[in-house]
């Protein structure tokens, strides 16, 4: 089996301004790359270079072996964004059966109930609220729900804990890590936060320059599953600051 | 939202109360001062106008709310499916919006008559013109309701390989709906307007003709008797939407802290 996400030598512009420029990056299967960077540093469009929503100037863009359309046409692929808005006019429980609901002609391998899912990730109580009705915490997890109902092998996330206060924040990592825990996706995780990166990644892919490249690749060798108290090891630091050096 | 039909009932009162106390002032000033009748007529005297002849104004504005019916579904159904194309491709955008602006720029008073001339005396020209003055701000509504849809929504229903009409139908449809809205609050009353004037330019009945012959014949209370059924009328066409608004947009936040 080959790797979930490959890039090989990807620019791409916007207008005529270059944005990220010659990007190798490449997701094992069941593997959880962190793509770390300052903010504007171009690690959304890396995001939406794999999924096929902007087409790259140059290099290939692969996800599952194949275009990245395919794999969203067979609803492989799935998505958690910042500060998600959800589907306002519709109730948690809907919003969730939404992917169900849309590319109707693909049948999803996912076992798992939408309200299934809710208790998952810990709002079952809210199933008939409205997103407006949510704190952000809430809505990162009804947000979360609703990208894996269709069980999807690739999970591209895009700072989906930057919105949210440091508690809610914490609680959502450990979450993430549990669920990886017992299936292992292949996920693309966006984030500034370097020990974020660290806590939740194999590997962390270091995004800088103007235009943007990838300019360091730290493999993350903590063992798994990794506690809580994991940031207390000096190990941990020493990766944080591994990491932050090529950031500085 | 159960204390809403209260504050829909203290609002109606309010305005209520000002518009007696704007009546008594007039009541008092025409009387003390003899005012002539074809000048201003006493608020009494139209109150009595149109009781006597309720039945008119009632037949009259049943056929300008026909008019400016028809019109409003005629011409905010084409801004709707214009504005649908228009964000479907920029192409279409760029061809169809100057057309719209064209529309737009046209004065209703200019071709009123000129469509009296073409399509005669009967409900078609009404409704051309009262569908003509609310197409393009139901056009505009629609196009920046329709191009409103949260763009990370969008990234997300594309990734699971939603097509363009599922996008439409799930996603930029209910974005619009509270422009739609408002555009059809503005639409209704300008539905009205533009039936009225085009009555005015040539029409056998209607609540637009009831104002030209009044005018012609100096009969004040007919006027205003017209002029405050239209009123009536438009008032009972915005309450009618801002209830079905309440009822549709129930998840929106501002319907729910208003």
């Amino acid at each position: 089996m080959g790797p979930a996400i490959q890039l090989s030598g990807v620019s791409t512009t916007y207008g005529a301004t270059p944005v990220v420029v010659d990007v190798d990056l490449e997701v094992a299967a069941g593997e959880v790359v962190a793509l770390v960077g300052r903010s504007g540093a171009g690690k959304t469009t890396i995001l939406r270079l794999v999924a096929g929503l902007i087409a790259p100037t140059s290099g290939t863009v692969r996800l599952l072996g194949a275009a990245p359309e395919v794999a969203r046409r067979q609803k492989r692929l799935g998505l958690v964004v910042q500060d998600a808005r959800l589907h306002p006019w519709r109730t948690v429980l809907e919003n969730v059966r939404l992917p169900l609901e849309v590319n109707r002609t693909t049948q999803v391998n996912g076992q798992v109930t939408p309200a299934r899912w809710l208790e998952r990730v810990g709002v079952a109580d809210a199933a008939g609220a409205y997103p407006h009705q949510l704190s952000g915490g809430m809505r990162q997890r009804v947000a979360l729900a609703r990208a894996l109902v269709v069980d999807p092998e690739v999970l591209l996330m895009d700072e989906p804990l930057a919105s949210l206060d440091e508690l809610t924040r914490e609680d959502l990592r450990v979450e993430l890590l549990r669920m990886w825990q017992l299936k292992p996706r292949s996920v693309l995780y966006v984030t500034h936060d370097v020990q974020e990166a660290v806590l939740m990644a194999d590997q962390v892919a270091v995004l800088a320059g103007r235009p943007a490249r990838i300019i360091a690749n730290v493999p993350i060798t903590l063992p798994r599953p990794r506690p809580a108290t994991l940031r207390r090891d000096p190990a941990f630091h020493d990766l944080v600051e591994r990491v932050r050096a090529h950031l500085a | 939202m159960t204390a809403l039909p209260r504050r829909t009932l203290v609002d109606l009162g309010v305005a209520l109360v000002a518009l007696a106390l704007v009546a008594l002032v007039l009541e008092i000033w025409t009387s003390a001062f003899r005012v002539p009748p074809y000048l201003v007529p006493s608020p009494s005297s139209i109150a009595v106008r149109l009781w006597t002849d309720a039945a008119m104004f009632a037949r009259e504005a049943a056929i300008t709310v026909a008019e400016a019916s028809g019109g409003f579904v005629v011409g905010t159904t084409t801004a709707f499916v214009a504005a649908a194309l228009m964000a479907q491709s920029r192409f279409l955008e760029r061809t169809l919006f100057p057309i719209a602006i064209l529309v737009k720029l046209t004065p209703i008073v200019a071709v009123a008559p000129l469509f009296t001339l073409w399509f005669g005396f009967g409900t078609g020209p009404k409704i051309a013109i009262a569908a003509l003055i609310t197409f393009f701000p139901m056009l505009v509504n629609s196009f920046v309701g329709l191009r409103s849809a949260d763009a990370q929504e969008l990234a997300f229903l594309q990734t699971l390989g939603a097509s363009r009409s599922e996008i439409f139908r799930m996603l930029r449809v209910p974005s619009a709906l509270p422009f739609l809205f408002s555009g059809a609050r503005i639409s209704l009353n300008l539905a009205l307007i533009g039936a009225v004037i085009a009555e005015w330019t040539g029409a056998d009945r209607g609540l637009g003709r009831v104002i030209f012959v009044a005018n012609a014949n100096l009969d004040l209370t007919a006027l205003f008797g017209a002029v405050l059924t239209l009123a009536a009328i438009g008032i009972a066409a915005n309450a009618a939407v801002g209830a079905a608004e309440r009822r549709v947009l129930h998840w929106h936040p501002i319907v729910v802290t208003t």
